[in-house]
Formats: C-alpha cells, structure tokens, sequence
C-alpha cells in the first residue's frame, strides 16, 4: 500500500513532465505536415465513411444516418484502445535505454505512453464527434449529459490494460506476434460494424469481451443519451482495481526491468 | 592479470584500511549512502546464453558467472559493504567490467539490489545518460524544457536554465530547430550543457560521459570541474589516475564485483597498480 502511494505521488508530482513529452511526441510525429494532429481525426473519418459505405451497402441498412454514427462513435473509441493495446508491448523497449542509464521511475514512461494515447484520441474523438454531429445533432448534449463517466472508464482503461501487455512483452517477446492478431480478431468479434443481435447464438461473447464493455456504454451514451449507472460505476470499479494492480506488479518487476530490456 | 596472493593483499589493505579510516574518515559526517552486504544478480535471459561458455560471460562482463534452473545470472555486484558520508569525494577504480558502473548505477536508484541492505539518504544523479528525453524530431529548446521539467516539476527558473545552456553549448538560434539536424558534436555540447547546469547534492559520474568536439573540451573540463565541484558527494568512475586525484581523496577498487581496497585514494591506486600492472 505505501509503494502504491509512493507511486500515485510520483505520478503527479512528475505530471508537468510526462504531458509535455507525449505532446512533444504528438508534435514529433506531425512534424512539416500540413494538417499537423489534424490528421489523427481525418484519417478515423476517412475510415469511418469507407467503412459506412460499403458496410451500410452489405448489411443493408434501413437508417443509413444511424449507422454512420454507431458504426463512427465505435471505431473512433475501438482505434484508440486498439493502438493503445498495439504499441504496449514495445514501450519499454523503447525507452531500454533511458532504462538503462537514468533513474526515472518506469511509471514515467506508462504514462507518458498514455498521456499520448489519450491525446490522440481525444483530438480525433471530437474532430470525428464533430462531424457525426451533421447526421445526429445531439452528440456533444449527449456526451455532457450521459456520457462523461463512460469516457473516464474508457481513459483509465487505456492506462492498465497497455500496462499489463507491457509487462508482459517485456518478458515474454511472443507478444509482439500475438497482440495484433489477437487484436484482428477480437475486433471482428466485436459489434462495431454491426449491432450485437446480428451475433446471433455467439452475442454471449460480446459480453465477455473487456474491450467491448468498456466501448459500448460509451456509444450507447452518446447515441441515446441515456447513462447506464450501475453498469458504468461497476466498470469504474474494475478500472480502480485493474490500476491498483498493474502499478502493483509494476513494482514488483522495476528490479528486472533494465535486465529485460 | 590478477596475481595468486590477490586476496592476501586485499585483506591486508582492508585490515591496515580499517584503522586509516577510523582515523581519517570523517565519521562525525552523516552517512549519505550505507550498503551492506549488498549483492546484485544480473539474469541472463535469451535463450542464446544458455549455450555461452562460462569464460565467455566472464570476459564479457568481469562477473561470476552462476547457474540458476536451467538459466545463468552475473554476480554483477558481490556482498559489497561501504558507508559514504556527506562531503566525500569517491574513486572508482578498477578495469572495464569490474563493477564500477554497476555500483554507480546501484546507488543511484537505476538498479536494485538483489540482496542486502542499502539505503540513500538523499537523491543520486547518475550522470551516465547519453541521449535526450524527447523525440530527435523535436528543438533542442524542447528537449531542455522536457529535462528541466524532469528535474524540477515545474518550469520555474527555466528562462535563466535556457540562457545558460544556450551560451554555454554555442548552440545560438539552432537551439530552435530539430534535434536530428545538428551533428554530432552539438548534440553533445546540447546534452552536456543541460544536464551540467544544475547542482546535486550527490553525483554519481562516470568518465565516459562525452563533451562533444575538440574546441568545445576546454570550454567543457572547466565546466566539469566546476560542476563536480559544487556537488555536495561525488562518485567518479574512472581510469584516469590524474582526474581522480583532481577531485577525489577516497578509492574504492573493484575486483569480479567486490571492493578489493577501500582506502584513500593514493593507497588505492597503488594497491590497483600494484594488483594490475
């Protein structure tokens, strides 16, 4: 408990540094392009209405207004816990030689990781909400009124779930391979494209899909405007735990990191 | 390299050492650093090194080498035990691999101990990083608020940091472009400038810690010795007999891990010459 402690007061006390080096890298990675971070949010919408287009054409869609907001409030959240989740087995590879040869906490380098992925997500999140906004006004009335404590789940799981991947895949260098198949599938295993029913006999395992559970009350709140409390505030507990842990057993492999690496 | 009555001589130095230190170290001083029988194992983990010779990993690394299950780990650091109090200057000596980097790399909170009791009763800067914080795509002006940021937690104070940098490395209005265009040398004279320009209360540094091109290097041993000197303890790792007696009055000589002479400096580099050359 009193590492724990130790390590939520390192976390903020070091906050000023680890925001301004993921918003350094955000800028690294759009350094002389002329959209710059606009590109985080385009490049979802061009997805977004290719993937409609043809999607809506498959399945036939009778509201095709609908179906562009859920299958866009869907993929916008599931490509920010899909490349949080992608790049969380290398992010201590990435830093083995600031490992190395400085003694900062490994936390620094989690939430510098996350810091970036939440950046990148929220800028693509309301370019992409914005413009959802033409074929259902309400979205942004509906992220105020219902939908905020969905977004807090969704960014405290960014931070635990990489975290785990990563402690892992610093140890076991198979996950390299696994994670993005693993994500592939899971992804078509998800109602995103489509809407759970169509799952027919297999809608059970969208219930036991944790990406899932974290990215449906948060469409739901922002298509229906309608705050699903208990499920959410359980989730919110989940989250909690799921922190506690993964900081936890982060302590408890900070000795071998520079060895692992 | 090593002569057959090492050992004898070490616990002669060690037992003549014992009485010199109660003498001369200033034992009224608070402890900065106590390590006692402080072991550290290094685990040898690809799968590559399963089927190393023992010599092999011993010539690579100075270490012992030692089996576990069906891995290997390095006896990096074996049952060291020191106290090194407030205000002293200490000389790491020994040859390549045999655990001066280590040790600093121990104390300064990069690695921890495997076994033993070590406890720092203040901060250690480890001046052995050689590269930036932030992304080369970035200015260098962005990498030194990113470091300043590190080091403090806030930018209070960063308009005077940045001028003194930006003076000192000669670095002028590049300072505003990205990193991955200057040459080697400015990235260098970048680095050095930043990390030179704050005091700590106790340094751990090693010499192989670059300073960039010829014409910067007078500039920068002046720096340097300014900087080590305003440390309030410092490690120096070094094979240069002239840079420590510069800085230091304390040796401590590294041997497969061990301290094999903890003594003041003029007697522990005569015990490493004497056991090596």
């Amino acid at each position: 408990m009193n590492s724990l402690t130790k390590l939520f007061g390192y976390a903020w006390s070091s906050r000023r540094a680890w925001w301004f080096t993921a918003t350094a890298r955000t800028r690294a990675r759009f350094a002389r392009t002329a959209l710059g971070s606009f590109w985080l949010g385009f490049s979802n919408l061009l997805s977004i209405g290719a993937l409609a287009v043809v999607y809506g054409t498959v399945f036939n869609v009778e509201d095709f207004n609908h179906y562009v907001v859920y299958l866009g409030t869907g993929l916008v959240i599931w490509n920010a816990i899909a490349a949080a989740v992608s790049s969380a087995p290398s992010l201590f590879e990435y830093n083995a030689g600031h490992l190395k040869n400085t003694n900062l906490n490994p936390v620094f380098y989690s939430l510098e990781e996350w810091a970036f992925q939440v950046q990148s997500f929220l800028q693509s999140f309301f370019l992409v909400l914005l413009v959802l906004s033409c074929f259902q006004i309400n979205l942004f009335v509906n992220l105020i009124a219902s939908g905020l404590l969905p977004l807090v789940n969704l960014v405290l799981f960014l931070y635990w779930i990489p975290l785990i991947l990563c402690l892992l895949g610093v140890r076991y260098r198979d996950l390299f391979q696994l994670v993005p198949i693993v994500i592939q599938l899971v992804f078509l295993l998800s109602p995103i494209l489509y809407d759970k029913k169509n799952l027919g006999n297999l809608a059970w395992t969208a219930d036991f899909n944790p990406f899932y559970r974290v990215l449906s009350p948060l469409r739901h709140a922002l298509l229906q405007g309608e705050l699903k409390l208990g499920q959410s505030l359980l989730i919110l507990i989940f989250n909690i735990f799921g922190i506690c842990i993964a900081l936890i057993v982060l302590e408890r492999q900070r000795k071998h990191l520079p060895f692992l690496v | 390299m090593v002569s057959e009555d090492f050992f004898q001589k070490r616990h002669a130095y060690q037992s003549s050492n014992s009485v010199l230190s109660a003498e001369r170290n200033p034992v009224n001083r608070e402890p900065i650093l106590e390590l006692r029988d402080v072991w550290l194992r290094i685990p040898v983990l690809t799968m590559e090194t399963r089927s190393l010779k023992k010599a092999l990993i011993r010539s690579v690394t100075g270490g012992a080498l030692r089996k576990v299950g069906s891995g290997a780990e390095i006896e990096a650091l074996r049952g060291i035990t020191c106290t090194i109090r407030h205000g002293e200057r200490v000389a790491l000596i020994g040859h390549n691999g045999a655990g001066k980097s280590t040790f600093l790399r121990l104390v300064s909170g990069i690695y921890q101990p495997t076994s033993g009791f070590f406890r720092a009763h203040c901060p250690v800067y480890p001046m052995i990083q050689k590269s930036f914080i932030t992304s080369p795509d970035l200015s260098g002006m962005q990498a030194a608020k990113g470091h300043y940021l590190l080091m403090h937690g806030n930018l209070r104070g960063f308009d005077a940091f940045i001028d003194d940098v930006i003076e000192f490395s000669g670095l002028g209005d590049y300072i505003h472009l990205p990193m991955k265009g200057y040459s080697e040398g400015m990235g260098a004279r970048l680095l050095f400038s930043m990390l030179t320009a704050t005091q700590h209360d106790c340094l751990a540094l090693d010499e192989g810690f670059g300073a960039g091109d010829a014409r910067f290097f007078e500039r920068a041993q002046r720096r340097m010795e300014d900087f080590i000197g305003s440390a309030g303890t410092l490690l120096l790792a070094s094979h240069a007999s002239e840079l420590l007696r510069q800085f230091c009055t304390r040796g401590l000589v590294f041997h497969q891990g061990e301290i094999a002479c903890d003594a003041p400096l003029e007697e522990a580099l005569a015990f490493y010459n004497e056991l090596f050359n």
